[in-house]
């Protein structure tokens, strides 16, 4: 099922930064929702502290993608992925019915010994933070959300805290407009000030992976151009990968884009070489707005 | 005729015919709150809530069956909630699209629309008959059926209703599942949680058929769970069908209090509700 329509294969150009400079990387993944495919083999290469952008038309399998990355997916029963997630060179996927079905796939033959031993999915997902489409504040203080994730894995003093919530408000941006109201409910603020709530709050757990779902299409123009300011600060101390329909907002931001399509990864480049000279001819329509 | 005319006569007589219909609705409710009041209002003084029922031809009141109905329908809540909102989390979270899920589901809708003496001789066979007495208990336990059902639907209902982004959030900060649902989905959904309650509370404090099979009714003020206890609807009942002036009076003030708690509850549930959806 990996092999591509033959009309398709002839556009495939991958240009992938090295892999020791990667944080998170999927290797020829995978996606079912039941009996429905939603990606096809699927590569993408996350590099440290860069912002990778993936895009492509509505289904084409990029928040997929991303939401197979800390394998949020687990919720639902009749989801899975086959393939392999390496963060920090430890298979995300690696539990034992991940890796049977794996072995069904590709044999037995084949890096299993290289790989490390699979990881916690509570562990993981506090390594790889996710905001979402839809602001999600928790129904508690503008304080406690941002405290949330710390109070599940560690025990600090007041003190420790208050700087920990300070700090992470100020890299989302937010500090400012919330410092007065601190224990007021999260769900008081407009929507482009939850959804920096929901970044500082991602971010506060110091995570390696900063997972974003289109989290400015619910957002006026000007909350856009504010967190899109406060990821390109973001990414000096994290690796960011965002899913976008606004191919300006990719431009903009990303160091890395990949074009998605039809569940497969068809074009991965540096940005500024995917919008100026794209090589695929899918990726070219996509990118000059003849389709999508 | 021309089919605009036609159109136009119609939808008045279908307008027509909705008023009288709510008309009679509102009629019927405004008729029998008004004899209520008329009747009961009459009889409301202190002596109500501080003496107890008394013989026919003396002074009292009715804190007996006053009492008596708010340890009942106390324990009859507390068992009902627990039990409830387990059940209806259990639906919407885990297991609402098994087949065990489908069924369990299905019996609690059965168990919605049950006859409420069916539950009363239920728990007879099981708590009054085993231990050769009535008692609160057996009455608490009976309306906790009754209202089990309601509190079970509302949760599973409203937690549904709450995003699955909310949750996905919540895990996605490395939170377990069950961590997740006890810190922000009840959270988030609280209002509508209390809601539930209420209403199931409101549904069982009337309730007068269980009551008779299991906690009997007592003429005395009581306390003590393992005795027969008193209760509005039964003293209601009883007082109601005597031939004493002074009891059907006090039967009056007891459907009063009654109707005025329902009507309370329900009340305060739509501004709970109200203030959830605004905050």
């Amino acid at each position: 099922m990996t092999d591509l329509p033959s009309h398709l294969s002839e556009e495939v150009h991958l240009a992938f930064p090295p892999r020791d400079a990667l944080a998170i990387e999927a290797r020829k993944l995978d996606f079912f929702y039941g009996k429905t495919q939603a990606l096809y083999g699927v590569d993408l290469p996350v590099e440290r502290n860069k912002i990778t952008a993936l895009i492509g038309p509505s289904g084409c399998g990029k928040s997929t993608l991303l939401r197979a990355l800390n394998r949020i997916y687990d919720l639902y029963p009749k989801q899975h992925a086959v393939g392999r997630i390496l963060l920090d060179g430890h298979d995300v996927l690696a539990d034992r019915r991940s890796l049977q079905r794996l072995r069904d796939r590709d044999g037995g033959g084949d890096d299993t010994a290289m790989i490390r031993s699979p990881v916690d999915v509570a562990g993981l997902r506090a390594r790889v933070g996710m905001v979402f489409q839809k602001p999600t504040p928790f129904p508690m203080s503008i304080y406690d959300n941002v405290a949330f994730g710390v109070r599940l894995y560690q025990r600090k003093s007041r003190a420790e805290m208050d700087q920990i919530v300070e700090k992470s408000l100020r890299r989302a941006a937010l500090w400012d407009e919330v410092k007065d109201k601190l224990h007021s409910s999260g769900l008081g603020l407009s929507g482009g000030q939850q959804q920096r709530l929901c970044v500082a709050r991602g971010i506060a757990v110091e995570p390696d992976v900063l997972l974003l779902d289109e989290p400015a299409s619910a957002l006026d123009p000007v909350s856009t151009a504010k967190l899109e300011e406060t990821l390109i600060e973001l990414r000096q101390d994290f690796t960011i990968v965002i899913v976008t329909h606004n191919l300006q907002q990719a431009a903009r931001i990303s160091n890395y884009t990949g074009f998605m399509y039809l569940g497969r990864m068809m074009e991965f480049q540096p940005t500024e070489e995917l919008f100026a000279n794209p090589r695929g001819q899918r990726t070219r329509d996509y990118v000059t707005g003849r389709f999508g | 005729m021309d089919r605009a005319l036609v159109r136009r006569l119609s939808n008045i007589a279908f307008v027509i015919l909705t008023a009288i219909a709510t008309l009679i609705a509102l009629t019927a409710l405004v008729l029998t709150l008004w004899s209520l009041l008329s009747r009961g209002i009459g009889g409301l003084d202190t002596k109500i809530f501080t003496m107890t029922q008394p013989a026919p031809g003396s002074e009292g009141g009715l804190s007996n069956a006053i009492m008596g109905s708010l340890i009942m329908c106390g324990i009859g809540l507390a068992i009902a909630v627990v039990v409830g909102v387990l059940a209806g989390t259990w639906l919407s979270e885990y297991g609402g699209n098994t087949r065990y899920g489908q069924v369990v589901r299905f019996l609690n809708d059965v168990l919605l629309s049950a006859p409420s003496i069916l539950i009363g001789l239920f728990v007879y066979e099981i708590l009054v008959r085993p231990f050769h007495g009535f008692s609160a208990w057996a009455g608490g336990v009976a309306l906790a059926i009754l209202a089990m059902p309601i509190v079970t639907r509302t949760t599973e209902d409203i937690l549904s209703l709450q995003p699955s982004a909310l949750r996905e959030a919540g895990m996605a900060l490395g939170a377990s599942r069950a961590f997740v649902i006890r810190k922000i989905v009840w959270k988030s959904a609280r209002a509508g949680l209390v809601t539930g309650a209420l209403l199931g509370f409101a549904r069982i404090s009337g309730e007068t058929a269980p009551l008779l099979f299991t906690a009997l009714g007592n003429q005395f003020f009581s306390t003590e769970l393992t005795q027969p206890m008193a209760s509005l609807p039964t003293t209601i009942f009883q007082f109601a069908l005597s031939a004493y002036e002074d009891w059907q009076r006090l039967a009056w003030v007891g459907a009063l209090l009654i109707a005025a708690a329902v009507l309370s509850i329900n009340i305060i549930g739509r501004i709970v509700a109200r203030e959830a959806r605004r905050s």
